[in-house]
């Protein structure tokens, strides 16, 4: 009991020691606290590619292959899903534009987080909301079947929900409030199942998609309006704001999408086929390093 | 014999998959897009919490763990009856969340080494299943007498050995059940035949003896058995027994004592002892050792199945016995829920009062685990809300039942309350259910048949139904409005042939639209119509054959169609008037119409539902198959809808009754008042 006693007289008292130990604890308490808390802190953002595209098209079997390295067996999503992964060493991403191909210095790839929507009708809103939502959404990688593009059906539905993906970036460009504007997003048109007999060739899924999606955006400039038209205040029933594109134009071409920001490239690949150079997954992965 | 077993999560990568026979993956894609994204089936309709889907040949029985999202499907074929999948489901899913739960949480997971599943999950299959035929004849023997008689001790016996008769022609089929109980043990993983020839034969035996013997305890049995033989034949086997039943324990017990032989003498009188005497005489030469091998091999099975039962029995993975046990004993007890926020444990005022503002204080800051207890009122208050919205009660309660189901157990987020919670939870769902699979583009559709991309070109047949009043011909010609505004060529029906003055307003209505075209140069809109009386689906089949005009020789071009959309209005009808209903059935065979629309009115309440499933069920093709991929018609068009305001719950009450989406909404009374449903304003509106 004395001891205590004198221990707290102690440190009461205006002995030099004890101000030394009162000055040291009290400038260490709060960087000791920062510490504990901002190590539970969320990291810094990654950057965010979206997969997106028509059902049954091959999203969460890529992203699947592209953070596992081999696919697995995949069934139709209900729910998004999200997956960080690692560049492959392989990949020049673009923080290495000006780097030497000889430079021996080792450098950590970037890592991504890749997220997955469903792609069925009533699920689209997910794919919508990240599309419109403010996270650090790098890139977009619309996958479409090349195998159902043959058809006039699969490339209907195709070319529907690439169109409202098309003008919801356009929109998003042109109506921002302010002068700087949001940071353009780069479109990946990943045309999946080049492995099967009745697939197209990526540069005939382009054209194909082209021309559907001006057939698209006659018919949606020339249809009902929308009943919910005089909801938001500041969106005026403007024509050329729902075109996408270039106005007045006689056909679509993914060039017209440049001057909105958004460039448009088209890949040919297959997630099960045997081998990586069947498969060209590099090309995904180049594309994802040079937009990283 | 079960064909297959996957774990796949929400997000549908498959975890784990175990394929008997080849399955293809489309029919777990059409599960999981009609059940669960679709909605298709009601929910929970299923025995014992396991419920099933049909598709093809297949059986698939699911059952879906929410908090780490997987789902557990097995799939088996439709012909077999398994009673054991239930209980495989729920085995497979405790083990699993146990052995995986917390690598499933962690974030980002996408696999998760399942080396280990393979043996447990054999080791399970061997453990439930116990041979599907005789389980089958087992539980079906059994229902029987449960039914009909009092339960007594003999009555489980009759399933084994039939009442023994004094001709010798019945004691045959003794032996041939006898041997099938074998093949069923002995070989669970083969092919085990369709049950089929083994419920058939005990009617044999059962009919026979009834018009052949005359003492007083025979017909007795005989006709129990008969009757009993009768029951299983004329019901399905579907309902699956308790594998606990006391009819087993019945079974088992009577087993082990073995029935002693009865002999009539002719004057039909039971002859007791004398059981010695041989009375088959068509039974092979030395029956002795036969019998006795027959008798061994059903006392093992005996003894084995007691021991499973008594939980003790010697298997490979003893500790997997008593967790599967354990899982199957808690899932079949009634569960008794606990609540979080029971508040009747303190003494008196303090504890209650001070619990309440705990709870008050979790509702304002968050992070409150859901119970029942808990969402009950805001749930309520919520269904008030959305029949305050003129939502049919039906659709009001199914939602409120797919927010409940999807919030139970769940936390809530930071600052959140439970209504906010419940709110966004609804308008999720109400999204959900509003926004249409493929949304439709009508001038595309058009366009594609009348330029005859695949098929000769044709015109585009549209035909509109509904009840009296709602608003048919107006919708139709704002419809054909639209497209006159786009340059199509429209040929107006006039398929009501019964009510006065009908054909006289869409003359109006035609003349109107031809001068409004006239004036700005687009289209062509004319009448098509044979008076009053006619039927209404010869008329339309007459007009469809006048647009397309084969084989005529019209001044320009040769066979040219001459119209290239066909709008078909039709008489009003009462949906419950079932002699007018079927009039559709021929008249949608007749037309073909490649898009039947039905009108119903912002303003009606719960007849919404019966309207739209009654008008749907009788577009059905020479088949027999609902036309448009099973649902019948092709969209509503909700009229009338400035006169409602707010209140524009019928649009969710007719979604909900067919699944057919909402396709036009009719906002007024000129030809330019017609629109496309914007599902964001429409929830917008309802939550309001």
């Amino acid at each position: 009991m004395t001891r205590l006693e004198d221990w707290l007289t102690w440190t009461l008292s205006p002995s030099l020691s004890a101000i030394l130990v009162t000055l040291i604890f009290s400038l260490t308490l709060p960087i000791l606290i920062h510490t504990y808390l901002y190590k539970r802190a969320v990291a810094k953002e990654l950057p965010t590619f979206l997969l997106l595209g028509p059902s049954g098209a091959g999203k969460t079997s890529l992203l699947t292959l592209l953070s596992n390295g081999t696919p697995s067996p995949t069934h139709t999503s209900q729910a998004p899903q999200t997956a960080t992964c690692q560049l492959p060493s392989t990949t020049r991403s673009s923080e290495d534009k000006y780097r030497s191909e000889n430079d021996t210095s080792s450098r950590t790839q970037p890592s991504i987080l890749l997220l997955d929507t469903p792609g069925h009708g009533k699920l689209r809103h997910h794919a919508i909301a990240s599309l419109t939502s403010p996270t650090a959404l790098k890139g977009l990688l619309f996958v479409v079947d090349s195998a159902v593009l043959s058809s006039a059906a699969g490339l209907t539905e195709t070319a529907e929900y690439l169109y409202d993906v098309l003008l919801l970036l356009q929109k998003r460009h042109t109506q921002g409030k302010t002068s700087k504007g949001p940071l353009a997003i780069p479109v990946l048109l990943v045309a999946n199942k080049q492995d099967v007999f009745t697939s197209l060739p990526a540069g005939l899924v382009k054209s194909k998609l082209e021309e559907e999606l001006g057939k698209v955006r006659q018919t949606r400039s020339k249809g009902l309006l929308d009943s919910g038209i005089g909801m938001d205040d500041d969106g005026e029933a403007d024509e050329e704001s729902n075109w996408l594109g270039e106005y007045g134009a006689k056909g679509f071409k993914f060039a017209q999408m440049r001057e909105h920001g958004v460039e448009v490239e088209v890949v040919g690949m297959s997630t099960s086929a045997e081998g990586e150079d069947e498969g060209r997954v590099h090309e995904c992965w180049g594309w994802i390093g040079a937009n990283v | 014999m079960l064909d297959g077993f996957e774990i796949l999560t929400t997000s549908g990568i498959v975890l784990w998959r175990r394929h008997y026979t080849p399955i293809s993956s489309s029919l777990i894609d059409s599960l999981v897009r009609d059940v669960f994204i679709e909605e298709k089936q009601k929910p929970g309709g299923g025995e014992n919490g396991a419920p099933s889907y049909k598709k093809d040949r297949y059986t698939l029985r699911w059952t879906s763990a929410k908090d780490v999202g997987l789902v557990f499907v097995a799939v088996y074929q439709s012909l077999l009856h398994l009673s054991w999948i239930e209980s495989l489901l729920t085995a497979v899913k405790g083990l699993f969340i146990k052995a995986y739960g917390q690598e499933l949480k962690a974030a980002h997971t996408l696999k998760v080494n399942t080396a280990q599943w393979d043996p447990t999950f054999d080791a399970l299959v061997n453990r439930l299943d116990t041979g599907s035929t005789r389980r089958q004849s087992d539980t079906i023997d059994s229902e029987g007498p449960t039914e009909l008689t009092p339960p007594s001790s003999s009555a489980g016996d009759d399933a084994d050995e039939p009442p023994p008769v004094p001709a010798p022609l019945f004691r045959k089929p003794a032996i041939p059940i006898k041997r099938d109980d074998l093949v069923g043990d002995s070989t669970s993983t083969d092919a085990t035949p369709i049950p089929t020839p083994d419920t058939s034969r005990p009617a044999t035996p059962g009919h026979a003896p009834s018009h052949l013997l005359t003492a007083k305890g025979g017909p007795g049995k005989a006709s129990r058995r008969s009757r009993k033989a009768q029951t299983f034949n004329a019901s399905a086997p579907a309902s699956s027994g308790d594998e606990s039943s006391p009819g087993h324990n019945l079974k088992g017990g009577a087993k082990t004592a073995a029935k002693g032989k009865r002999r009539w003498d002719v004057d039909g009188m039971a002859i007791e002892g004398d059981d010695d005497g041989v009375l088959d005489y068509s039974a092979p030469a030395t029956p002795g050792p036969d019998s006795t091998e027959r008798e061994l091999d059903v006392a093992e099975v005996n003894t084995s199945q007691m021991g499973s039962r008594t939980g003790k029995g010697q298997f490979v993975l003893k500790d997997l016995d008593d967790e599967v046990d354990a899982i199957l004993a808690s899932s079949s007890k009634p569960q008794q829920r606990s609540n979080a926020t029971d508040d009747t444990t303190g003494s008196g005022l303090l504890a209650s009062a001070s619990s309440r503002l705990t709870s008050l204080f979790r509702n304002v800051v968050g992070g409150k685990t859901l119970t029942k207890a808990d969402l009950q009122l805001p749930l309520q208050q919520m269904q008030t809300h959305l029949l305050s919205k003129n939502v049919a009660p039906e659709a009001a309660n199914r939602l409120c039942q797919a927010v409940e189901t999807d919030l139970l157990d769940q936390k809530t987020a930071n600052y959140t309350s439970i209504e906010s919670t419940i709110r966004d939870s609804m308008t999720k769902a109400l999204t959900r259910m509003l926004t249409p699979t493929s949304s439709l583009d009508l001038l595309r559709e058009v366009t594609s048949i009348t330029s005859g991309q695949g098929a000769p070109a044709r015109p585009y047949v549209i035909s509109i139904v509904g009840v009296n009043g709602v608003g048919k011909s107006t919708n139709l010609s704002k419809i054909a409005f639209f497209l006159l505004q786009n340059h199509f060529r429209v040929l107006v029906v006039a398929g009501d042939t019964f009510r006065s003055g009908a054909v006289e307003q869409l003359r109006v209505h035609v003349r109107n639209l031809s001068a409004l075209s006239q004036r700005e140069g687009v289209g062509k809109v004319e009448l098509f119509e044979k008076g009053y009386g006619k039927d209404a689906a010869t008329v339309a089949r007459d007009a469809v054959a006048f647009a397309t005009n084969k084989g005529a020789q019209p001044p320009g071009g040769s066979g040219q169609m001459l119209y290239d959309v066909v709008l078909i209005d039709t008489a009003g009808r009462r949906h419950n008037d079932s002699r007018l209903m079927s009039s559709l059935t021929k008249f949608g065979q007749l037309a073909n119409p490649d898009k039947v629309f039905m009108v119903g009115e912002a303003l009606v309440g719960t007849d919404s539902v019966a309207q739209a499933r009654n008008f749907a069920k009788e577009f059905v093709d020479t088949k027999g198959k609902l036309r448009n991929n099973g649902v019948g018609m092709d969209g509503f068009i909700i009229s009338k809808c400035d006169t409602v305001g707010d209140m524009v719950g019928t649009l969710v009450s007719m979604v909900h009754a067919t699944g057919i989406p909402v396709v036009f909404l009719g906002v007024g009374q000129h030809y330019g008042d017609l629109r496309g449903l914007n599902v964001g304003w429409a929830v917008d509106k309802l939550m309001k």
